[in-house]
């Protein structure tokens, strides 16, 4: 059935790939929700939460604020919170509570920098995409607000947050971006980064360090991957001849005619059991989906997808 | 300003008087810090009970979450636990169902596919389905009474199915999630002839450690002492409706409890886990006189105390900071711990009107205690190096306080009584031997 999860749990939202971009870059991060996505982003899809402290807040609305729209209220819950934060700039991250009632971003923006002299960012993540989605929507946010061509840049890597690679993420400063669309070398190291890249009109390289890594140990036969689709474009530039499948999106500059898009549980299942395949690469917790698969299954772990450290 | 946690002494707080309690005191008034008081609350995980969990305290229970996938994100960590494994299941709503509404008609059919994969492929069928509703839900005013009906009868096998509402958009409101839950819970109850020899205690979703008051109610001829947690099967929590009478050990319970005595005829007694050895005793005391038994409280009563004099004798002069992540209101132990004479430096915890008698008590007795709110953002701040407590309490006061040693006190399974008091001061006398040795 469609939507139903019977084995997996939810993968990684948007909200979350919002938060993994603008961590670390000295924002107040206020999530508009009533705690629960903010709970499930910092005590949860955030792991350096646990080290690093960041400004993230949750909106804390409640019913009624949502239900009478009280964006006004929001604004000065913000811009009390300012005076006693220190940040650079505020980013707004959607949940499905804005989503249901409909929140005017850009009316929110525009009220914010009315109160407060600090760039604000929109995100209008809804919680119902995929972490990904909303990596790519922050980077356009930063995009919008900061990206100038001033300033050199000798390499920037995009999209190599711990949702898709875990401890082996990598951080940009706020300069950075500022000084991106001067880089000499951007790479994508997941989808959101190249989205990124093609919104910042850089050229750039598809590039996962991680696949790399394990690209040596993969043995010869029939191989499927499923993971971020960079991941599997970097093993099939090494030599790997492999179909990529993934659960997030699929570029047409990296898609080929064997590989897939996938949504639901039985596609996964359906793609292991009868594609023929002697090699399985992908998170161990979609094991339980492919019982009965005899072939060898190298495990690579997918934060977003099984929420495994 | 910045840079600095807020914070007010009790004595300040005291003569702001109760109706004037500072805002960034309260719940659900500025913007919320990610403390870990507030993550247990909002993202309970594998350590306390959020609806996800408690939802599925019924025995042969399993949960579908219909909601946007981010809703049921960290329930990773519970399915991982072992009795939870094929337990909780997904309907995962996007952008059209948010308009339309139309994944209210999916439900019954994936209720339906889950009871059939339950039942085919793993040979265990559920008695109860619970189907846990968020935010959007609520603001989209669905009727959930409905949909479980036409679930029940889609099912038609006595299937029952039941809603759980994850609605943190209403946690300061009349019925909050962790209220509402427990009513759901004891709804799936049904009328049956009363046993005189039955006692249910309701209030949390883990036991009551087995302590006196299991003992006093034992002696009193009570045959059967139920609680939630303890039922090894769906009949067994049936068999909750038989009860003479409820003790309420947990506030959050006292609507359910007045459910069951509207809807079963079972009346319903309060009892508050405090840490007062004086007034543990006049509780229990009045407690026998209410329902017409007597019981020996001497022993135990001695004990507590001997356990706090022990403390005492050991380390008279400790200082203690508390948290909010445990066993125990962090402001009535304050006090009961200022009343022993030990000094309390600073309390994190998130201040209601309902609590202020216990901060204008503190106020007389320890007028310099520091209060801070784990919901505040500038906790992000908060520096303990002007701290000078020698032991924190609670799972949260450990984050604040990391140089000094902590009982974490946090156990699923709750303590309560002057075994509760008991083992508390043996354990904090323990810990602070272990780190001074």
């Amino acid at each position: 059935m469609k939507g139903l999860r019977k084995v997996l749990t939810p993968f990684a939202p948007d909200q979350s790939g919002a938060v993994s971009v603008l961590y670390g870059l000295g924002g107040l991060i206020v999530i508009i929700d009533a705690g629960g996505c903010t709970g499930n982003i910092c005590g949860f899809d955030e792991p350096r939460w646990q080290d690093v402290r960041s400004a993230v807040f949750s909106a804390g609305l409640r019913d009624m604020d949502a239900i009478l729209g009280r964006d006004k209220l929001l604004v000065s819950k913000i811009a009390d919170a300012c005076k006693r934060i220190d940040a650079s700039f505020v980013a707004l991250i959607g949940t499905p509570v804005p989503a249901t009632i409909a929140t005017d971003y850009k009316a929110l923006k525009r009220m914010l920098e009315n109160e407060i002299s600090l760039p604000i960012l929109t995100v209008p993540t809804d919680g119902m995409k995929l972490y990904d989605e909303g990596e790519a929507l922050a980077y356009k946010a930063l995009a919008d607000e900061f990206v100038s061509k001033d300033g050199g840049l000798e390499k920037i890597v995009l999209g190599k947050t711990p949702l898709t690679y875990g401890s082996d993420f990598e951080d940009n400063a706020l300069d950075d971006y500022r000084r991106i669309g001067a880089s000499t070398k951007t790479v994508a190291a997941s989808a959101s980064g190249i989205e990124a890249a093609k919104k910042l009109g850089v050229s750039y390289e598809v590039y996962s360090s991680a696949a790399a890594k394990i690209a040596g140990s993969i043995p010869s036969g029939k191989v499927l991957v499923c993971h971020d689709e960079v991941f599997g474009k970097t093993l099939r530039d090494k030599g790997i001849d492999c179909d990529i499948a993934t659960f997030f999106t699929l570029h047409d500059e990296i898609r080929k005619a064997c590989d897939r898009k996938i949504t639901e549980e039985d596609e996964f299942t359906d793609l292991v059991m009868n594609g023929g395949y002697d090699i399985v690469v992908a998170d161990e917790s979609l094991k339980p989906l492919a019982e009965g698969f005899g072939g060898m299954w190298i495990d690579a772990p997918f934060f977003a997808l099984s929420g495994r450290r | 300003m910045a840079g600095k946690a807020i914070t007010y002494t009790a004595a300040q707080i005291a003569k702001l008087g109760k109706d004037n309690i500072p805002a960034e005191l309260l719940s659900g008034h500025g913007l919320v810090y990610s403390s870990p008081a507030t993550l247990a609350y909002n993202s309970p995980g594998a350590e306390g009970f959020g609806v996800k969990r408690a939802g599925l305290a019924v025995p042969e229970s399993v949960m579908l979450i219909v909601s946007p996938g981010c809703c049921g994100r960290n329930t990773s960590i519970v399915s991982s636990m072992p009795q939870y494994k094929d337990r909780f299941f997904y309907l995962l709503m996007d952008e059209t169902d948010l308009v339309t509404g139309r994944h209210l008609k999916r439900i019954p059919e994936a209720v339906c596919e889950v009871v059939s994969f339950l039942d085919g492929q793993k040979g265990k069928k559920p008695k109860v389905v619970m189907i846990c509703i968020t935010c959007v839900d609520a603001l989209l005013g669905t009727d959930m009474e409905r949909v479980c009906t036409a679930c029940e009868n889609a099912l038609g096998n006595g299937t029952r199915v039941r809603p759980c509402y994850m609605y943190a958009l209403t946690r300061e409101g009349r019925r909050p999630p962790m209220v509402h839950v427990r009513q759901t819970l004891y709804s799936l109850l049904e009328p049956m002839d009363k046993d005189p020899k039955s006692v249910n205690i309701i209030g949390n979703f883990a036991p009551l450690e087995d302590g006196e008051l299991q003992r006093y109610l034992t002696e009193a001829g009570v045959k059967h002492i139920r609680q939630v947690s303890t039922c090894g099967t769906y009949e067994e929590f049936l068999n909750m409706a038989s009860a003479n009478f409820n003790i309420v050990t947990n506030p959050e319970a006292r609507a359910s409890a007045h459910d069951m005595s509207q809807r079963l005829g079972i009346p319903y007694i309060e009892l508050t886990r405090i840490h007062d050895v004086e007034r543990t005793a006049a509780q229990y005391k009045a407690f026998a006189n209410a329902v017409g038994i007597e019981i020996d409280l001497s022993e135990d009563e001695a004990r507590a105390k001997e356990a706090v004099g022990s403390l005492k004798e050991s380390f008279p002069d400790l200082s203690f900071n508390i948290g909010e992540c445990l066993n125990a209101d962090p402001f009535e132990l304050a006090l009961s711990l200022v009343r022993y004479g030990f000094k309390v430096d600073e309390i994190y915890g998130t201040l209601a009107p309902e609590k202020f008698r216990y901060v204008s008590r503190l106020a007389e007795l320890s007028p310099d205690t520091k209060i801070f709110c784990n919901m505040e953002p500038t906790m992000l701040y908060y520096d303990m190096s002007a701290s000078r407590a020698h032991i924190s309490l609670g799972k949260d006061a450990a984050f604040y306080c990391p140089n000094i040693p902590n009982v974490a006190w946090n156990s699923d399974i709750q303590p309560f009584g002057f075994q509760g008091i008991t083992k508390l001061m043996e354990t904090i006398k323990q810990t602070m031997k272990e780190a001074r040795a």
